[in-house]
């Protein structure tokens, strides 16, 4: 998977870079709009990440011109205005999906997989996890075949963990998508829910599968490691 | 009306100093009248005495001793004119006595002469039944013998004179001064109807709206200037109003590039690498208090976006009440945790307009703050209810409560009520202020008071929908 980044702070561009190398995409960075445009007409990218506060050809301006040949490659916005008129600019101009700067590097990979699985794998309506099974349709789950009873957000918080099995994900991430954005900045009720659904799913078990990556967030798999 | 407002205080100064030289000129005018009209009636009685003694003392007296009583009835008729006239000699010897007057309001005869020597008086004397009379009197000698005229009249017509004066002076009054008054509350009105207006429109220049100016008049009178200086001041409170927000929004803007250079450097380095321990606390921590910046950060540009107004995004109708339920009862674990008590005071519909998430993030803020502050095995209580015209959003906890001079703060930003707990609490400090600036924007407003023996309410108060 190749993925171009059009970023011009060096910093940020280097963090995401060695990130997302680490997750073996390929990379390639530019530092303008007028580069970034030239690369994206040039390679074939299976992925685009653009900053929109861009020297010359601002990032808007690029994924407009983008799109006039390439309709298909998704697009993930970055930047540091969250104003709701630039959030429907950048969907009209074509961008995918938009994340507001500070971003957890986590969020950013999530969004960056989902975006390039989208449409091509059919979402699994089940999700196993060593002997956890988690029947998406039914929202049942069980493990080691017994049946185990979830509150709602209790289902919701593990549905999304397991979705993301071996990515750690943020507690920002996590009140996003399971709470919603009002309750942003409580990230302690993440633990709370983390702390009930550990008691019903791993306690009585002996491998346990959720575990707390210290300051980050929470992952959830099979090997028993971070 | 405002008997401390300006309109008032005109009025009834005006209506005093009016009072006040009515009555005057009212007294001046009543004894004016009086002590000349008494002085009139005394020189005609002065000189009708005089006539009299001249009489006496002409020659057709000494020869004919009733000349001059025919005399004078025949020239001053005193009975029909209510007058008074006797004649009598220095002995004591009555020459001429005047009958009864037509009315009867005094008997002749039972008017006591008038002793002395002087050559002439004027008194006054009241007459047995209570009747006044003015007394003239003439001493006349002719020959050996002194004459003493006397002549009076009633002053019955004087006092009815006074009197109607008097009545005239005090039914006239209360209608003057009505007028006055009438006259002085149209002309304040009209003269202060432009301060009327100029207050309704500044009363609606709030801080959301301080791109509003109050109408400029037309006139060049003191009030246009007043008008104008207002306005001079509310430009400059809205340019540094601006300034600051426009500061706020520009400094967490540019923390934002930074802030993810060290956020995402740091996650990559925790999530990467096998690390020394020590170092990977250190590292961790580090991460920690990126996070809390971030979120002070997203707080500040929250607000300055509320503050400006660039934030109301969305107006639609929801039941506040049934908001309020379901985030109670997202968050009841928190409570659980620290085993307190959430109650839900369930209340009907209270419908109201505005942004749901926004209101959402108020009842968050509120339920955290409240379940922070409340020590274990306490009691956080959430009501919603209608009231006056108003939908009251209420929480409640059993903390420690704020102190009396922490109270007003509550919603300041970055204000720490306790600086040693909210330390070990947490928290960015502008939980309350976004809360504040959410219930403004809506047109609301937000209080906080401590409720006796322990323990604090906070209460936000919205406008409803209107009825559809």
């Amino acid at each position: 998977m190749r993925i171009l980044l059009v970023e011009d702070e060096e910093k940020v561009a280097r963090f995401i870079s060695v990130g997302l190398k680490a997750e073996r995409f390929a990379v390639d960075c530019a530092g303008d709009g007028e580069t970034g445009l030239q690369m994206a007409t040039l390679n074939p990218y299976d992925l685009l990440i653009v900053d929109l506060m861009l020297p010359g050809i601002s990032g808007t301006e690029l994924i407009r011109r983008v799109r006039r040949q390439n309709t298909e490659v998704p697009i993930v916005v970055l930047t540091a205005r969250d104003a709701l008129s630039d959030k429907l600019t950048n969907f009209e101009s074509g961008a995918d999906d938009y994340l507001t700067k500070p971003f957890a590097f986590a969020e950013l990979l999530v969004r960056i997989k989902a975006l390039l699985r989208r449409g091509a794998v059919p979402r699994a309506n089940v999700i196993q996890i060593a002997d956890l099974e988690i029947d998406r349709l039914a929202h049942q789950v069980r493990r080691n075949g017994v049946a185990i009873k979830l509150t709602a957000k209790e289902y919701g918080l593990l549905e999304y963990l397991a979705a993301n099995a071996g990515r750690v994900l943020s507690r920002t991430m996590i009140v996003e998508h399971v709470w919603d954005q009002s309750f942003e900045g409580l990230t302690n009720i993440v633990d709370v829910y983390v702390r009930q659904l550990r008691a019903k799913i791993d306690e009585p078990f002996e491998k346990k599968l959720i575990h707390t990556v210290r300051s980050v967030g929470y992952v959830i798999n099979e090997n028993g490691e971070e | 009306m405002n008997s401390q407002s300006i309109h008032f205080r005109l009025i009834a100064w005006y209506a005093g100093v009016l009072l006040l030289v009515l009555l005057g000129f009212g007294a001046f005018t009543y004894t004016t009248l009086r002590f000349f009209s008494h002085q009139v009636l005394g020189e005609s009685m002065a000189h009708r005495a005089q006539q009299i003694a001249d009489l006496v003392a002409s020659e057709p007296a000494a020869k004919d001793p009733g000349y001059v009583a025919r005399e004078i009835e025949k020239r001053y008729d005193p009975a029909a004119n209510d007058r008074f006239v006797r004649v009598s000699r220095g002995d004591g010897n009555g020459l001429y006595l005047s009958g009864p007057p037509n009315d009867r309001s005094f008997n002749p005869e039972e008017l006591p002469p008038r002793q002395g020597s002087a050559k002439s008086s004027s008194y006054q004397i009241e007459a047995p039944g209570g009747t006044a009379l003015l007394v003239a009197t003439q001493r006349v000698r002719v020959g050996n013998d002194t004459f003493l005229i006397e002549v009076g009249a009633t002053l019955t017509a004087n006092e009815r004179l006074l009197h109607r004066l008097l009545t005239t002076l005090l039914l006239g009054l209360p209608v003057v001064l009505g007028v006055v008054i009438l006259g002085g509350y149209i002309l304040t009105k009209r003269a202060l109807q432009p301060v009327q207006s100029m207050m309704r429109a500044a009363q609606e220049i709030t801080i959301s709206h301080l791109s509003r100016r109050l109408p400029a008049l037309s006139s060049d009178d003191e009030i246009a200037h007043l008008a104008a200086v207002l306005n001079q001041m509310i430009a400059r409170l809205d340019e540094s109003f601006q300034n600051t927000a426009r500061f706020t929004a520009d400094a967490s803007h540019e923390l934002r590039t930074p802030l993810t250079i060290i956020r995402g450097e740091l996650e990559a380095i925790l999530l990467g690498r096998k690390l020394e321990p020590e170092l990977r606390d250190a590292l961790a921590s580090l991460l920690e208090e990126a996070e809390r910046l971030v979120r002070i950060v997203e707080g500040l540009f929250a607000l300055s976006r509320l503050d400006t107004g660039e934030a109301q995004t969305e107006r639609v109708r929801f039941d506040l009440a049934k908001l309020a339920e379901t985030t109670a009862e997202q968050m009841c674990l928190l409570a659980e945790v620290k085993r307190i008590e959430l109650v839900y005071e369930t209340a009907t519909c209270v419908e109201i307009e505005g942004d749901r998430s926004r209101l959402k993030q108020v009842v968050v803020n509120l339920l955290d703050n409240a379940i922070k502050y409340t020590p274990e095995k306490g009691r956080v209580s959430l009501a919603v209810r209608s009231q006056n015209g108003s939908a009251l959003l209420e929480v409640s906890d059993t903390g420690p409560g704020v102190s009396a001079v922490a109270l007003p703060h509550l919603f300041e930003r970055f204000y720490r009520a306790d600086e040693v707990r909210s330390r070990e609490i947490g928290g960015a400090g502008i939980g309350l202020s976004i809360v504040q600036s959410i219930c403004i924007a809506h047109g609301g407003a937000a209080t906080a008071a401590n409720t006796p023996p322990t323990g604090c309410r906070f209460t936000i108060e919205l406008p409803l929908a209107p009825r559809s």
